[in-house]
């Protein structure tokens, strides 16, 4: 063999020994590059629709800061999602790293703490443990409330205040089963019949917790048991009032949009929550008439908790990360910046009586900065809301 | 100036090998690597994985046809802007025409990343189905985003409301169908329940027919009494068709002749106002409904972040300023609820025969199970239909032409679903030949197929004397409570019939006034086609002209049996 051949199969052994460490390199899990410390720290965070909008903005402004932990930036990623679903997808196993899996959240925003609290105990079944911690550091932290209030049109919540006294669940079921419909109630003819907001609960909660605060006024009381939904005399009340519903099919995520973009033509109110109705006052006063804003006996509030997942999949590094954004919300500037999208803060220093706040815009139409003597509806438990949830499924759904 | 010696330009030339040998050489390894790293890469990947990697991600959207126009301009506007993701690659929306119902069938196959159809009735069909394949508690419907609303009407001439006592009286979905039922010549149409309007339309006759304005039930719906009411109603509309849309394009083409209404949604009223014809919306004193056209992601086990984050831009988009701008300069209610719809340069003006204060009401949309039965018992209650294929087997057929024909004529047979519908083949060349007689499908169906498959390609082109004799066979039937069209296709130019074209379509225009109304759909067939003789035999029976090719063939069939 002469030297130029020698010189050859030496380059070519070379780079054949380069890229089969490389290979081997890769195959064994390692990064060619980058390299791994400069990375982003991505925190995927699954949040509730209320709050969505500014949770949203929120992580826009928190990445453009470029926020770091242990020299590596955040990056919040938001998949907007109804609790209800959420808590769902979550006991059905489709959140996780497998193939035909949705990436695992590493952390949860739903409308209210008993999802939290009902997903823990479906996984305490499964894997012996919470997989949400209830309190220590990573504990489910609210980061702002809203509460279900009234939203109807004024001249229908007229009507309906001279032919029934005040609005509740019981007044509306009346308005619900009169077969003359407005012309009967005191209304004009050519509003048609009464017609109730609910949203579809399979698609939003609100509509869940709708049903459970119509219970609590029927009984009279704030706790529901499975009992209560399934004594037929409740169960026919319910039903004729969700036969004034118009259409669920188009009431998904935002009903208080629906509200205001369908008009009277698609629902002349409903309980709905108040962030939801305030932010969307100006627009139902554009395109038809101005809203009505009542708060009923029995409040259901949500209370959006920031829960971190606390299972294996996620790193230490990647849950604190999700604390730095948790902080970041619960920050004065976005606490106020939670006020203009009708929510109400849960920083004390934060007060819903600003100037430019909806609460303080809307005053005259019935908005409470402060509430009055009102009773919480009790969050209800698993049973409840899967009875409720069936019992719609045959009766309402397929009515 | 001094010059080197010829020896040291030698001990320099030999001092600077190793260094060039040394440098061939990395250049030669990292050749060699680059080599073996790529030939790795692709058996790893395989050879369709040796492509490039994409530096776009691009979302699929279905989108139903009546907001076409509106729909591809929010898209290109969209594709302009060159959104990127966070990891840089470009967002690329793709959109996909369909109808409602086809756009569920291939969304449950996995086709699309999100769908907008005309209405959310919709996208509860469409969990209905997936939670049938993967569990009561499974959704499909992820986040759904509104950008144009626009109520469906009943869109009527000028003239045809004030009769009916527009503006003074509100008018109502029991009106119209009085006026149908009393009035021969008043002609109305509505849409097949496979699309919004169409279902709304088939709604209020149910609802009118069982007495109720909400709580229809499946009990109310297969009740026999109502299925007779609905049933003649369904009668006195002139023809069915594939959208609101299509027809609004045939009104503005051949304006007052066409219908005296029709069903569709408001923004229809708007754009036909605007191409100058004098139509109003009627908002229904019973109830309307509401075209919302939905943006819904469809949250499929392999979506991906990249077109999560796609869909999240193209909804930011489409309730942007500058889109909603663009919706309700198309006559769209735009869902950004500060602006106002009467505000300056707004077309939801009553100037332009709509109402911005309208509807007061709604009719109840019943559960999806309800309108499925609405839907299959449509079927049954429809307006029957006798129809004559009549098919140019000439010698320029021959080939590939008449193998297509075949297959859009076996599709067409397909798509007419009612076995009471009656069909009949007639085929011509140089002769007329009525190769499968008219006859109820549930008689004839296999024969029919069987006839498509023999037909063959010879001879010249007797077009007018096959029309003569499937029109004097619809004429000696004499049946009014059907439709009554002929389906035409020829490639070519007329030239072996007795009868004249003047002679045929005075004949024609006669039958239809003393006897039973005849449609004639004429289809030219490629470049060489006669269009003219075929558009005066479709404007003597208020029918329509179509032009189809050898790819289009299939689907324009298609499209016509929607009329039936």
């Amino acid at each position: 063999m002469n030297r130029t051949r020698v010189i050859f199969v030496v380059i070519v052994g070379i780079a054949v020994l380069i890229v089969a460490g490389a290979a081997l390199f890769r195959a064994a899990g390692g990064q060619v590059s980058p390299p791994a410390s400069n990375q982003p720290l991505e925190v995927r965070l699954l949040v509730a629709l209320p709050v969505e909008p500014w949770v949203s903005e929120a992580a826009r402004q928190f990445n453009q800061e470029r926020h770091t932990l242990e020299g590596r930036v955040i990056h919040v990623t938001i998949v907007p999602m109804d609790g209800l679903a959420a808590m769902g997808r979550y006991e059905r196993g489709e959140f996780g790293p497998e193939e035909g899996q949705q990436p695992l959240p590493t952390a949860w925003i739903p409308d209210s703490r008993y999802l939290v609290e009902l997903v823990n105990s479906a996984y305490k079944e499964k894997v012996g443990r919470d997989v949400f911690l209830t309190d220590g550091e990573y504990r489910a932290r609210p980061i702002a409330i809203s509460l279900f209030a009234w939203g109807i049109y004024t001249s229908r919540a007229e009507a309906l205040e001279r032919k029934y006294g005040p609005i509740s669940w019981r007044t509306l079921h009346d308005a619900a089963i009169a077969p003359g419909g407005w012309r009967e109630i005191g209304g004009r003819p050519e509003w048609g019949y009464f017609k109730l907001i609910v949203p579809h609960p399979r698609r939003n909660i609100g509509g869940l917790a709708a049903m459970v605060a119509a219970a609590g006024e029927y009984y009279d009381r704030p706790d529901i048991s499975v009992a209560d939904v399934t004594d037929p005399n409740f169960q026919q009340w319910l039903k004729e009032l969700m036969g004034a519903v118009t259409d669920f099919s188009s009431l998904g995520s935002y009903p208080g949009e629906n509200l205001a973009l369908f008009g009277y033509s698609a629902g002349d109110g409903g309980q709905l929550l108040e962030s939801d109705l305030l932010i969307n006052m100006a627009g139902s006063l554009t395109r038809w008439e101005p809203l009505r804003i009542l708060y009923p006996k029995y409040v259901t509030w949500f209370d959006f908790p920031f829960t971190v997942w606390m299972g294996t999949e996620t790193t230490a590094l990647e849950k604190n990360a999700a604390l730095e954004f948790e902080k970041y919300l619960l920050s004065r500037p976005w606490q106020e910046r939670a006020v203009s999208y009708g929510l109400r803060p849960v920083s004390s220093e934060v007060s819903v009586d600003r100037p430019d706040s909806p609460f303080n815009q809307w005053k005259d139409r019935g908005v409470a900065t402060v509430l009055p003597v009102t009773t919480r509806m009790r969050d209800p438990d698993r049973e409840v809301l899967q009875t409720l949830l069936r019992w719609f499924d045959l009766n309402v759904a397929r009515r | 100036m001094s010059r080197q010696r010829p020896s040291q330009r030698v001990r320099r030339s030999r001092t600077s090998l190793p260094i060039i040998a040394l440098s061939v050489g990395v250049l030669g390894v990292l050749l060699v690597c680059g080599v073996c790293w790529a030939g790795y890469q692709a058996l790893q990947g395989g050879l369709a994985d040796a492509v490039p990697p994409p530096n776009e991600v691009v979302l699929r959207v279905a989108y139903s046809p009546e907001k076409d126009v509106l729909f591809r301009d929010l898209v290109e506007g969209f594709n302009r802007r060159g959104e990127k993701t966070p990891a840089g690659l470009t967002i690329r929306v793709e959109a996909v025409q369909l109808e409602p119902e086809e756009m569920l069938e291939r969304a449950l196959a996995g086709e699309f990343q999100a769908i907008t159809p005309d209405s959310s009735l919709w996208l509860d069909q469409l969990d209905r189905r997936y939670a049938e394949r993967s569990g009561p508690d499974a959704t499909l419907i992820g986040p759904v985003t509104r950008y144009a609303v626009s109520p469906v009407v009943l869109i009527m001439w000028r003239d045809v409301a004030e009769q009916m006592g527009y503006p003074n009286r509100p008018i109502g979905w029991g009106d119209v169908l009085a006026r149908a039922q009393s009035d021969p010549d008043f002609k109305w149409s509505h849409p097949s329940t496979a699309s919004a309007s169409g279902i709304l339309a088939t709604l209020a006759e149910f609802y009118a027919g069982a007495g109720k304005t909400r709580g229809l039930t499946e009990e109310d719906v297969n009740n026999q009494q109502v299925l007779d009411y609905v049933g003649a109603l369904e009668k006195t509309v002139r023809y069915y068709g594939e959208g609101e849309w299509a027809t609004a394009q045939r009104v503005k083409q051949a304006g007052r002749a066409v219908l005296d209404a029709f069903v569709g949604q408001e923004q229809i009223v708007v754009w036909l106002r605007q191409q100058g014809a004098d139509v109003v919306a009627i908002y229904p004193v019973e109830g309307s409904l509401w075209e919302d056209h939905p943006l819904a992601l469809l949250e499929t086990p392999g979506l991906s972040d990249d077109q999560r984050t796609a869909f999240e831009r193209f909804s930011d988009y489409l309730t942007s300023e500058e889109a909603q701008m663009k919706v309700l300069a198309s006559g769209y209610r735009p869902a950004d609820l500060s602006l106002p719809l009467d505000s300056p340069g707004s077309p939801l003006q009553p100037a332009n025969g709509v109402d911005p204060n309208q509807p007061q009401t709604a009719l109840q949309i019943p559960p999806p199970a309800v309108v499925q039965v609405v839907q299959n018992a449509w079927w049954e209650t429809k307006r029957r239909a006798n129809i004559y294929l009549v098919v140019d087997t000439s010698g320029s057929m021959e080939g590939q032409k008449i193998a297509n024909v075949r297959e859009a004529l076996r599709l067409f047979i397909d798509q007419v679903k009612s076995d009471r519908d009656s069909i009949g083949l007639i085929t011509f060349n140089s002769q007329v030949y009525e190769d499968v007689p008219l006859d109820r499908l549930e008689n004839n169906r296999a024969q029919l197929l069987a006839a498509v498959e023999g037909i063959r390609a010879g001879g010249n082109t007797a077009l007018l004397d096959a029309v003569n004799r499937a029109y004097t066979l619809l004429q000696r039937a004499n049946d009014r409570e059907r439709i009554n069209a002929i389906v035409v296709m020829t490639d070519g130019l007329e030239n072996a019939s007795a009868i004249t074209l003047t002679r045929l379509t005075a004949q024609m225009r006669d039958g239809n006034r003393k006897g039973v109304p005849v449609l004639v759909f004429a289809i030219a067939y490629g470049e060489d086609a006669d269009k003219e003789v075929l558009q005066r035999l479709a404007e003597a029976t208020g029918g329509q002209m179509r032009e189809g090719t050898l790819e289009t063939i299939r689907n324009l069939y298609r499209i016509l049996s929607t009329y039936f």
